[in-house]
């Protein structure tokens, strides 16, 4: 089956999933090292009650990012739009998985904007992050 | 000069605003965002579309989580909620600055909440992107 674009969609249609492994290196990449940092000091999150350091919510927004510039590509790079809740931490080491599904297409200027609900899901299955996010079609 | 106090929910100002500094969009900070987010997609190193490559669109995400350190001191928190608006997209070579606002703050099932709205604009004023984010914030 081809993979999906905003050109031809249909509600209800599924995005092509991303699956994304998050190990400490990859957050010392995205967020930095210090002291006293949820994201790269273990006995400091350990103090907030989290038994490794988190990930930084934001890297959920990126995987989002990379996903809806597959579906939608310049109308997601200019004139996407993503608004997302996180819902649960996501620690060093854990795997998320990045879902969408086409939810609603409306008019806007000389285009269509279509928008998809996402969400991301740890490797036990728990939603992490839930949203929409939204790229504009020709 | 800048004193920094201790970010609290009390000192904190609904309608206070915050201006980061300058940040140059390198071709090695996007290489560098590519690794920490696993997405090489040829438009970030090759060309795109938009003729040149350009930069993720949520590169500069960070720029604007953090305006609030550019006066306190802060000790931690998490991060509940963001909104992006992709308007222009982000090329290597940009100098980019995000300008913020504090929207509200409140407190929910005892813990403090900050809500920020944010534009992030290259050294021409245009604007990139902008959004909204709501934050917790640790007690200490």
């Amino acid at each position: 089956m081809a993979t999906p674009t905003i050109h031809d969609v249909s509600i209800g249609q599924a995005l092509p999933s991303l699956v994304k492994e998050i190990p400490q290196r990859k957050i010392d990449a995205y967020s930095g090292v210090r002291p006293r940092y949820i994201h790269s000091d273990a006995d400091f999150a350990r103090t907030k009650g989290f038994r490794a350091p988190l990930a930084q919510a934001m890297m959920s927004t990126a995987y989002v990012s990379e996903m809806m510039t597959h579906f939608a590509g310049t109308g997601f790079v200019k004139g996407g739009k993503l608004s997302m809740a996180f819902i649960k931490p996501v620690l060093a080491g854990d795997r998320l998985t990045v879902h969408g599904v086409v939810k609603e297409t409306r008019p806007e200027g000389a285009g269509t904007r279509v928008v998809v609900e996402v969400w991301c899901q740890n490797q036990h299955g728990e939603k992490t992050a839930v949203g929409t996010a939204s790229g504009l079609a020709p | 000069m800048v004193d920094f106090p201790r970010l609290t929910y009390e000192r904190l100002q609904v309608g206070e605003e915050f201006v980061s500094d300058t940040f140059l969009v390198t071709p090695e900070e996007i290489e560098t965002y590519a690794f920490a987010v696993d997405d090489h997609h040829p438009w970030f190193f090759e060309g795109s579309p938009f003729g040149g490559p350009v930069a993720h669109p949520t590169l500069l995400g960070n720029q604007a989580l953090r305006l609030r350190h550019s006066r306190y001191t802060v000790p931690g928190g998490l991060h509940a909620k963001m909104e992006f608006e992709f308007v222009e997209p982000i090329r290597p070579g940009m100098r980019v600055r995000s300008r913020g606002r504090v929207l509200d703050k409140y407190e929910r099932r005892g813990k403090p909440y900050m809500v920020t709205e944010f534009t992030t604009e290259d050294e021409t004023g245009a604007v990139l992107v902008r959004g909204r984010f709501t934050q917790m914030l640790f007690r200490d």
